[in-house]
């Protein structure tokens, strides 16, 4: 490992320190009241003190998020293949999808927390709805990005239309479904947080965004930053690990994940 | 009997591009054949429509009995499947065609060590070199044992040094196997090199402008590149080829 990239993996760490220092000193120095801004000491000191509390409401969040992930994952693949099998149904379902993913969802999502009575499934289907997405549209493109000569040599050797999608068509959309899988993870999370503010105190009363909620009625502004620290904290640690899922499954075969400097 | 017979062959595209017009050619067994002719004058479609890949718009391509699945094809690039490794590319032909697991593994081993890649079963495609890249798709293609090999310009993106070993290798196995070998390029020096016959084309349409068998001793070497009979062979090309394209423009 070379000198520079010893710096690039520091850099972050080296702005982070910096930043935290910096706000520290701003909120002693400048004597800021904790209501209006907490130091990191006094959030870090909140998150250990409030363990009790958020951990029970981060296992709420990260569950909804990550079944949120898997129905995205297995509706996406699916229309996905549906989408590549025929032009047709790609032309005539393709814009709904698009809808829904315009559509912002804190405007959908009162709505279905009105029509849809058990308000888990309601915050499942809320974020499912913002996941989704990626992953169609990724695997439709990469279902149709198979290399044509080797459509054309899966031809000339009488390959069917199922050898054709299991030995071609499914490997090559490999890395775009991947791609678009880490998005959604990051979007299911959102979308998990998202549903849970709008559900508000008549949601299930346990998830994180809940806990951001009542911690600001009280004015309890440390803890809030305790919650949103867990918030970003989950995001990260599913971007990172469906990174390395994505480099696991790829290997040795695909540009992204290769190491160009080994 | 031709292997393949082509009569009043021509293709137009959808776009309305006429690429061929009118090709009568037989693929006599056992023969190397080359197609010369500039780039765009419909080599390409030629050996498509021979390998049955588009059907041709007029005329017909007459196949022996027993040639469909029998024939092997190299693209200009090496198209291989870059998520598995080089053993499992050569396979691909054989479980395709539903040769049993055990056999189809021992051919392409054979394939492999034939193309001079022993010891690169397990590599990746990108773990390799242009010019082995290529020896790949020649070995998938030999592995699968087919009777006609139509390769399209296999070798024009490598440089010449790759070029003139892979020729010599192409020829020593095709000498070997007996199998009847079509040939697209547009160097006059390698289709003179390699073919026992040469059609030349031209294009707009594509037509078959002449034909020429290649009277050079069956054993070629570096020697033959720089012998009188091999530079009387590629003088009278390229004067055919002239003729064609100043009747074709
Ligand atoms: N799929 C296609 N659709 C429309 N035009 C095509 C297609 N394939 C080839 N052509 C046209 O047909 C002509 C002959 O092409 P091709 O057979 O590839 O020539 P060559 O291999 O000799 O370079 C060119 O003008 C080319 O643009
Ligand atoms: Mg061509």
């Amino acid at each position: 490992m070379g000198l520079g990239r010893l710096l690039g993996a520091a850099a972050p760490v080296i702005v982070g320190v910096f930043f935290v220092a910096g706000w520290e000193a701003l909120v002693r120095i400048g004597q800021i009241p904790v209501y209006i801004l907490p130091g990191p000491i006094l959030i870090a000191q909140t998150l250990v003190a409030d363990w009790g509390t958020l951990w029970p409401s981060l296992v709420v969040t990260l569950k909804i998020t990550f079944a949120a992930l898997g129905v995205a994952t297995v509706g996406g693949v699916a229309l996905a293949l549906l989408f590549a099998s025929s032009r047709w149904v790609e032309r005539a379902l393709f814009p709904y999808a698009v809808i829904l993913q315009v559509t912002p969802l804190v405007a959908i999502a009162p709505l279905l927390l009105i029509y849809i009575t058990d308000v888990n499934v309601a915050l499942l289907v809320c974020a499912w709805i913002v996941a989704f997405f990626p992953v169609l549209s990724n695997t439709t493109l990469g279902l149709r990005s198979a290399d044509p000569g080797l459509l054309e040599l899966f031809r000339l050797y009488g390959a069917g239309p199922w050898s054709t999608l299991f030995l071609l068509r499914l490997p090559s959309a490999l890395p775009y479904f991947l791609g678009g899988l880490r998005i959604a993870g990051g979007l299911a999370l959102i979308g998990a947080v998202v549903a849970e503010f709008t559900a508000g105190t008549g949601g299930t009363a346990s998830g994180l965004a809940f806990r951001i909620l009542e911690a600001g009625y009280r004015l309890n502004i440390p803890r809030m930053f305790a919650a949103l620290f867990l918030i970003s904290g989950a995001g990260i640690a599913i971007f990172a690990g469906l990174g390395l899922v994505s480099r696991l499954v790829l290997g040795r075969w695909h540009d992204s994940a290769i190491d160009r400097d080994a | 009997m031709a292997l393949v017979s082509l009569s009043g062959l021509g293709k137009t595209f959808p776009s309305g591009t006429r690429a061929l017009g009118g090709i009568d050619l037989d693929i006599r067994e056992g023969e190397f054949l080359s197609l010369l002719g500039p780039s765009g004058c419909g080599k390409s479609t030629v050996l498509r429509l021979i390998a049955g890949l588009v059907p041709p718009s007029e005329g017909s391509v007459a196949r022996m009995a027993g040639l469909e699945g029998a024939m092997g094809f190299v693209f200009q690039e090496p198209t291989l499947m870059p998520w598995t490794s080089v053993l499992k590319n050569v396979m691909l032909p054989m479980r395709l065609s539903r040769v049993p697991r055990a056999e189809a593994e021992g051919r392409a081993l054979e394939a492999l060590a034939r193309v001079g890649l022993k010891g690169f079963e397990g590599a990746y495609p990108r773990e390799l070199s242009g010019g082995m890249k290529m020896r790949v798709s020649i070995a998938r293609a030999l592995a699968a044992r087919p009777r006609l090999l139509l390769l399209d310009e296999p070798f024009a993106a490598l440089d010449e040094i790759t070029r003139f070993r892979l020729n010599d290798d192409l020829r020593r196995l095709w000498r070997e196997a007996g199998w009847t070998v079509v040939f697209v390029t547009h160097s006059v020096f390698e289709s003179v090199y390699l073919s026992t016959r040469i059609a030349v084309m031209t294009g707009r349409p594509g037509r078959i402008a002449a034909v020429r068998d290649i009277d050079l001793d069956p054993e070629r070497n570096a020697d033959t590149r720089t012998s009188p009979a091999f530079g009387a062979e590629v003088r009278r090309l390229q004067a055919d080829l002239a003729a064609a394209m100043g009747d074709g423009l």
